[in-house]
């Protein structure tokens, strides 16, 4: 709650409200008229409002097809939406777009999105030239993020022959070119072997709390980095905001309990499951060699592990693990699916 | 104002740059190029040598047919860049897949068509300089009168078939493919604004279509003014006329795209291919 009340603090830096989008029938007025069948308007988003402050990484989960990629489009002026507004800024995406794009930085994991044949320099300058920087200061910028990104003794290199995981850091360097407040990221560490992963996040990180703060919107399909980074995460399905929140709130919602499995050792079991009954819910202790496992179930956050922890040091107990099995957001993912399976079968 | 012409000035610099970049990394094709141009030059001057002597009075311009060729293929060249290049930049772009990268940047649609095919002028310059070139260089054309006004046609002819090329541009950002200006113009162009041989030659039928076409006043003006000579007042006709298409042709190819550029937008069709 004190992350909550800390974020609305900051000011928003994207506003996304009642936005909806519907791909429309290509030519359906001809098709209509040549009585030739045609497929029903695709509806990619159906109001969805969310708000992403300043310096807040901000995570955006879903199935294939939920909405991701339209919604990231949208807030990057490629799609116009068919209702609704997107303000990065203050600034509307459809009325001052090109205001917006002077504000947004898009990396995805599209390699075609760069010259092949052009060296990983040529292609950062030709596209810092369009975003107004002189040549100077296009040349002192590509340096400054070849280095933070690793990738300096790469400059000369055709993309072409570059590694996948290589390309996808130039697609961050070329997002970060003209400083964007604003980062749209998609599967930003899709390709990276695990250290190279781990420093980019640390650099996403990084990024967000720097002075100026960078606003993140993340989709992602690695839930243990959306876990790992993001201040909140919504989750998104059949074109739908199901639920916003931090993880915890998201896990809470999903499932309020968590199971803890306390590890002691030096006290006898009898000794002590009269204590732990009292407070205790679904209590079950198991002796496996010279250790007693103290299993039980507790509200998120209550003073259960607390009050165990406690009565078994008082016992002269010698506490030497603990685990603590919470929701995950893939089950929180899961039940959102199953809930739209179940709705598409009623 | 100065301060956004610089900045759009510097953006087609950054295209030019781009395209220039990506052109001398296949540097057999432009040796290739150059040579077929020597080729072709070359076997149109044997081919004139047929019509040596032919002297009709009607076919002022015809008296040296090398020097006819040569100024309609290098001005073909230009005016199909002219009405092909800036349907042929988005296409291009949507194919490599980064059309989406470039209009994330804070520039406008038509910016980015426009300086997308910038290259495809200065390759076109190039090229058509070189029909020039190697027909005064190997095979003693001379060319005379006001290069100026010849320049003027030329300018005047391209922005014409540009308003064309903005309409099959419009035409290829909606429907993707089967651009029947390109098709029509191309094709109709060659055919029948005078490049090969002189449109007296049609009959009433295709007199008619000559008629329509901009490049046939085009290339008639360029012929007239560095074959025959003349001066301003004798081709005030063709230029009232190409300034006439242009009038009509500007305002409604810009309404067009900018119908072409919303409708792809709202159908999210801009980067598909």
């Amino acid at each position: 709650m004190a992350g909550q009340i800390a974020l609305i603090k900051r000011p928003v830096a994207v506003s996304i409200k009642q936005l909806s989008k519907t791909y429309p029938v290509l030519f359906a007025r001809l098709k209509q008229l040549l009585r030739r069948p045609s497929k029903p308007p695709v509806e990619a988003l159906r109001d969805v409002s969310l708000d992403v402050y300043e310096g807040e990484i901000f995570g955006l989960i879903g199935p294939n097809g939920a909405g991701k990629t339209t919604l990231t489009k949208i807030v990057a002026t490629l799609v116009q939406p068919t209702f609704g507004t997107v303000t990065v800024r203050g600034y509307d995406s459809v009325r001052d777009d090109r205001r917006v794009r002077e504000q947004v930085g898009l990396a995805t994991a599209e390699e075609r999105s760069f010259y092949w044949r052009l060296t990983a320099e040529q292609n950062l300058i030709f596209f810092a030239r369009l975003y107004g920087l002189g040549d100077d200061e296009a040349r002192k910028r590509i340096t400054e993020l070849f280095k933070r990104l690793e990738l300096l003794d790469l400059a000369t290199r055709r993309f072409g022959e570059m590694s996948t995981g290589n390309k996808q850091r130039l697609a961050l360097a070329r997002a970060l070119l003209a400083r964007p407040p604003v980062l749209l990221l998609d599967e930003p560490t899709r390709s990276l072997d695990p250290l190279a992963a781990a420093r980019m996040r640390d650099l996403i990180r990084t990024l967000a709390g720097g002075d100026p703060p960078v606003s993140i919107l993340l989709t992602s399909h690695n839930l243990a980095e959306v876990e790992e980074l993001c201040e909140r995460v919504a989750v998104i399905n059949g074109g739908r905001i199901r639920a916003v929140g931090t993880p915890e709130q998201l896990r809470a919602l999903h499932r309020q309990t968590e199971n803890v499995s306390v590890f002691a050792r030096g006290v006898p079991p009898d000794q002590v499951v009269s204590a732990l009954e009292v407070k205790l819910t679904n209590l079950e202790i198991v002796e496996q060699q010279d250790e007693l496992i103290v299993s039980f179930t507790r509200e998120s956050r209550d003073d259960c592990l607390d009050f165990a922890l406690r009565t078994l040091q008082e016992h002269g107990a010698n506490v030497i693990d603990i685990q603590i099995e919470r929701a995950t957001l893939l089950e929180v993912l899961e039940s959102y699916e199953n809930e739209i399976e179940s709705m598409y079968e009623n | 104002m100065i301060r956004s012409c610089l900045l759009l000035l510097r953006r087609v610099r950054a295209f030019v740059v781009r395209d220039f970049q990506l052109a001398i990394s296949y540097r057999m094709e432009f040796l290739m190029r150059v040579l077929s141009i020597l080729i072709v030059v070359t076997t149109l001057y044997f081919i004139s040598r047929i019509f040596e002597g032919f002297n009709d009075s009607k076919f002022a311009q015809w008296q040296n047919p090398l020097a006819a060729w040569l100024t309609g293929l290098a001005m073909l060249n230009y005016f199909m860049t002219g009405f092909s290049s800036l349907a042929t930049a988005i296409r291009q772009e949507q194919m490599q897949g980064t059309l989406e990268s470039v209009l994330l940047t804070p520039i406008n649609v038509p910016t980015v068509i426009i300086s997308s095919s910038a290259w495809d002028y200065v390759q076109a310059t190039l090229y058509s300089s070189l029909y020039l070139f190697f027909g005064w260089l190997f095979f003693d054309v001379r060319y005379r009168g006001n290069f100026i006004l010849a320049l003027s046609f030329l300018v005047l002819t391209t922005l014409v078939l540009a308003c064309l090329g903005i309409l099959s541009a419009s035409f290829a950002m909606v429907f993707k493919r089967g651009d029947p200006f390109g098709i029509l113009l191309g094709a109709g162009s060659a055919l029948f604004s005078g490049v090969f041989f002189p449109t007296q030659l049609l009959d009433s039928g295709f007199g008619k279509v000559s008629r329509i076409l901009p490049a046939t006043y085009g290339i008639d003006g360029i012929r007239r003014v560095l074959i025959q000579g003349q001066g301003f007042s004798q081709v005030r006709e063709p230029m009232v006329t190409l300034l006439v298409f242009l009038g009509v042709l500007l305002p409604f190819s810009l309404w067009v795209f900018g119908r072409a550029v919303r409708r792809a937008k709202r159908e999210g069709s801009l980067i598909q291919y």
